[in-house]
């Protein structure tokens, strides 16, 4: 069948929307890091053309961006051995590290892979040209103002059938208060590569200010990358991550992401799908407790034939937190032949805690399937119910549930140790004794 | 593709031109093109408004001219000069008519083209039809009946004159001015539309209808509807559009508005099938419409809606679930073809306790059109235990079609339940496969699948319309739906 025909409506150019008060205050942020710092130099355009986020443009509807407007200053600290923490966030877990400390490299705790075919190395000592990243291809202020300002990060590139032995783990760590950390990691992996990376950001209990992170992600044919995200920062930090993943022919991805703990925290999840053929899986889960804030955006964009996309996020809502789901999946004209999944799932604990939730369909092609659902509910009464008349407590009742609500998504980590300090972690957030002997038992 | 044989059934489905494509030559009284205060006061005065009425309209006029038309829906469409439209129009007739034998000839044919025979719709139908030609009521049949009863069913400018307190009460209580760019525009520029009331206790026995037609070139209509059941009532209205062909786009912005006090119902039953422009979309009509129902206490609201016209659809019906155990239901077809493009979808706020939704859309996408899916479904902290239920399939028959799902679901409350699905697909091949097994050709086949697949929202029509919207589906049913 011919289809040659473009649809009209997709990439509607709409009017910036700009909303004046909001629009000063990302002006002045972008002046005085401007002042502050030496940026890339790239993006000046983007940052001028598009209008800094509020309320009403869509992708932020639900997404306070108040937080930000603090005036940034320079990181007093720059290692991990003076931030006091650990240099390893996961403990037993044999891997190639990289260690970031405000936006620094810090090679003393780094332990970078020595391998055949595999060139890992920060940014700031990567002979390649600072200009050599790809093109900005988000359309978001905060993305662009990260091309602009982040001149650190992770360089890796894998070489043609190379399978790294190891998984590699980005450990990124904030500390001191009123930061602007900006890192942008750029990954290349050429065919039939594969490799495991993680990616785990803490933060100490002072920590206040922005983290914003772009990955960039060039994944070649038949190449196999599982990326495992874990955000776990104390403190009270803006966090903001961006990854644009671009796919070719028979390529796999698979990133999952967990939000264990986080002030307010945006992931913005883009995957382009750019070759016949690919496998691409995104799981996520959140629980927010208290006054946090979990935004996942999502965007899996089907450009070509035979491709499959399989989506999961699981939140939980406690306290007065509040959570966001934007998950759009997009099937271009040619891409026939799709099979596209969303699936996405939400508790509300508590009275205060809220959920907006947007799963998108966008399909230009006829020969597809595509499904998405998504539900609101609480803890089934009747299962605590069972577990409660044989002995259980309620408490350990409703971690039981929360473990098999979230549980199709902690399997999906590739790395085994970090799924076990995951669950450790947010057991130890929630209270909940009881996990560890699910677990060894699982 | 294996099943060309569709794509047969298609064409004459979607490739069928427009039946209802005629215009009526009848002189009529019309006001010069342009929007400003003194066409509202032309307008109101031509009307013979009340200094309310009047003032009310002044101040959206006001708002309107402040506010921007909306561009985040998915549709891309040329926005009409709103100083290009006439925003009056009335068939020069002005006399009270008493029988039938007294309308104008051609409006008779016109009607008779339509199939609504009065004399027919009187004598077996029992269906009360208010019918609007381009903006005035000309003949309201069953009003006495309804009159015994206590129900009110005229005109909108008829209640202003008639009923000026139940009007002042409840219009724009459900879609104020402020609302949007559309409603705005209507309130400001609303020249008539139907009103009705039925009153306390009182189950009206008639399907209340009405035929809208745009007549007269280049004149947008804007009607006005106010629906109010009150306390333990219950009523079936039943709206149905066609339009004649044109060359220029047409504006249609509707405003309709339901009160179901407590304890009552209100079934609203729309088929819209207004001029969708020639196959690459030229001339059909903008159908910019604010539908929305208030609930109170155990009241219900269902929304159904056949829709296959327009070139561009924005219509979102929608329901305020105010009171404890008001339900709200939404039943939606949607079929868009060639050039058309519908952005189309409803709203269910959820305030009240113990508050249901349901909202089933099918949308069925052909040509080169595109058929959006938006929905709100939002549960504020007050209303503990409400419950929705939201399907959205979409069915694709062309591969340059595009069917598109935005949901919005935003939930307040830890006891509620919001359940969403929704998916995309195209006819399965093993089903036709199945059917030709048997004996049933591709043809018939397709009828078959697609009837079943919107069959869940035809059922929700009473038995006239029924009929009518599958024809507008322009597929035989072949015995599945009685």
């Amino acid at each position: 069948m011919t289809g040659t025909a473009e649809p009209i409506v997709m990439d509607l150019k709409r009017a910036p929307n700009v909303h004046a008060a909001t629009q000063a205050k990302g002006e002045a942020l972008r002046a005085a890091l401007a002042a502050q710092r030496t940026g890339t130099g790239l993006a000046a355009e983007q940052l001028d053309a598009l209008p800094v986020p509020h309320r009403r443009v869509e992708r932020w509807k639900h997404t306070p961006v108040a937080g930000f407007w603090s005036t940034p200053e320079a990181p007093s600290v720059q290692t991990i051995e003076a931030a006091g923490s650990e240099a390893c966030p996961v403990p037993g877990l044999h891997a190639y590290r990289m260690v970031f400390v405000n936006g620094t490299f810090d090679a003393k705790a780094s332990d970078l892979p020595v391998h055949n075919g595999v060139r890992c190395e920060p940014i700031s000592m990567s002979d390649a040209d600072a200009g050599s990243q790809g093109p900005l291809e988000s359309t978001d202020w905060f993305a662009a103002l990260n091309q602009a300002f982040a001149t650190e990060g992770m360089k890796l590139h894998v070489a043609k059938g190379v399978i790294l032995d190891r998984p590699l783990l980005v450990h990124h760590h904030t500390s001191g208060e009123n930061n602007a950390n900006f890192m942008r990691h750029d990954i290349h992996i050429e065919a039939n590569a594969q490799v495991e990376l993680i990616h785990w950001s803490t933060a100490s209990d002072s920590s206040t200010g922005m983290v914003n992170i772009m990955t960039h992600m060039s994944v070649e044919s038949g190449a196999v990358v599982a990326l495992d995200k874990v955000q776990d920062e104390a403190g009270s930090l803006q966090h903001l991550a961006f990854e644009q993943i671009n796919q070719a022919q028979s390529s796999q991805v698979r990133v999952h992401t967990g939000t264990i703990q986080g002030n307010w925290v945006r992931n913005d999840l883009n995957f382009r799908l750019n070759g016949e053929g690919c496998e691409t899986v995104l799981n996520g889960f959140f629980l927010p407790k208290g006054k946090e804030f979990v935004d996942n955006h999502t965007t899996v964009d089907h450009r070509a034939a035979h491709c499959n996309s399989s989506e999961q996020y699981q939140g939980i809502l406690y306290g007065t937190s509040s959570g966001v789901f934007n998950g759009k999946v997009f099937v271009r004209p040619h891409a026939q032949q799709t099979n596209a999944y969303q699936q996405n799932g939400n508790i509300l604990v508590t009275d205060k805690a809220t959920i907006n939730a947007k799963p998108e369909l966008e399909i230009y092609a006829d020969d597809v399937k595509c499904s998405h659902g998504c539900t609101i509910g609480q803890f089934d009464e009747e299962a605590l119910f069972y577990a409660r008349s044989r002995g259980i407590g309620e408490k350990e009742a409703k971690a039981m549930l929360v473990h098999a609500f979230i549980g199709d998504v902690l399997e999906g980590f590739a790395v085994a140790e970090v799924r076990m300090e995951v669950e450790h972690r947010l057991a130890i957030k929630h209270g909940w004794d009881t996990w560890n002997d699910t677990l060894e038992s699982a | 593709m294996a099943y060309d044989g569709n794509d047969k059934v298609l064409e004459e489905v979607t490739g069928k031109s427009y039946e209802f494509g005629f215009t009526t030559d009848i002189e009529s009284d019309k006001a010069p093109a342009g929007l400003n205060e003194d066409i509202i006061r032309l307008i109101s005065s031509k009307k013979e408004e009340p200094e309310w009425l009047l003032k009310w309209r002044l101040d959206a006029f006001a708002v309107w001219q402040k506010m921007k038309e909306p561009d985040w829906p998915h549709l891309q469409y040329q926005k009409p000069d709103y100083q290009a439209i006439s925003y009056y129009s009335a068939p020069k007739q002005k006399k009270q008519l008493n029988s039938l034998d007294e309308v104008d000839p051609e409006m008779r044919k016109t009607m008779d083209k339509l199939g609504i025979s009065m004399e027919e719709q009187k004598r077996l139908s029992g269906v009360a039809v208010d019918f609007v030609m381009d903006s005035v009521s000309v003949a309201t049949s069953f009003k006495e009946k309804l009159g015994e009863l206590g129900i009110i069913f005229c005109s909108m400018s008829d209640a202003v004159k008639e009923h000026p307190e139940l009007v002042q009460k409840y219009l724009g209580s459900v879609v104020p001015t402020k609302d949007n760019f559309f409603s705005a525009l209507n309130s400001a520029v609303f020249t008539d539309g139907s009103f009705c009331y039925i009153p306390k206790g009182v189950r009206c026995p008639m399907e209340l209808s009405t035929y809208f037609r745009i007549n007269e070139s280049g004149t947008g209509q804007f009607e006005r509807t106010l629906v109010v059941a009150d306390e333990s009532s219950y009523v079936s209205y039943l709206e149905g559009c066609t339009a004649p062909q044109r060359d220029e786009n047409q504006l249609h912005a509707a405003v309709v508005e339901l009160v179901a006090l407590d304890e009552s119902e209100i079934k609203y039953s729309t088929v819209q099938n207004w001029y969708p422009g020639d196959a690459e979309g030229k001339g059909g009509v903008f159908n910019f419409v604010t539908k929305r129902g208030i609930c109170h206490r155990r009241s219900k609201i269902s929304w159904t809606q056949v829709e296959t016209g327009s070139a561009v659809t924005w219509k979102y019906p929608s329901c305020i679930l105010k009171g404890d155990h008001s339900v709200g239901e939404f039943y939606s077809v949607a079929v868009t073809n060639n050039a058309q493009q519908a952005d189309t979808g409803t709203k269910m706020i959820h305030l009240g306790k113990n508050t249901h939704s349901t909202i089933i859309s099918k949308g069925i996408s052909a040509g080169k059109s595109h058929n959006s899916y938006r929905g709100l479904v939002q549960v504020m902290p007050s209303a503990d235990n409400a419950r929705n239920f939201s399907q959205c399939d979409s069915l694709l028959m062309t591969d340059t079609s595009g069917a598109h799902t935005f949901p919005y679901i935003e939930v307040k409350n830890p006891t509620a339940k919001v359940e969403h699905e929704a998916t995309t697909s195209k006819i399965g091949e093993d089903q036709i496969f199945y059917c030709l097994q048997r004996g049933i050709d591709e043809e018939q086949a397709i009828s078959l699948i697609v009837n079943g697949y919107a069959k869940e929202v035809l059922n929700q029509l009473p038995m006239e319309f029924a009929v009518e919207a599958q024809k507008l589906l322009s597929i035989s049913l072949e015995g599945s739906v009685g």
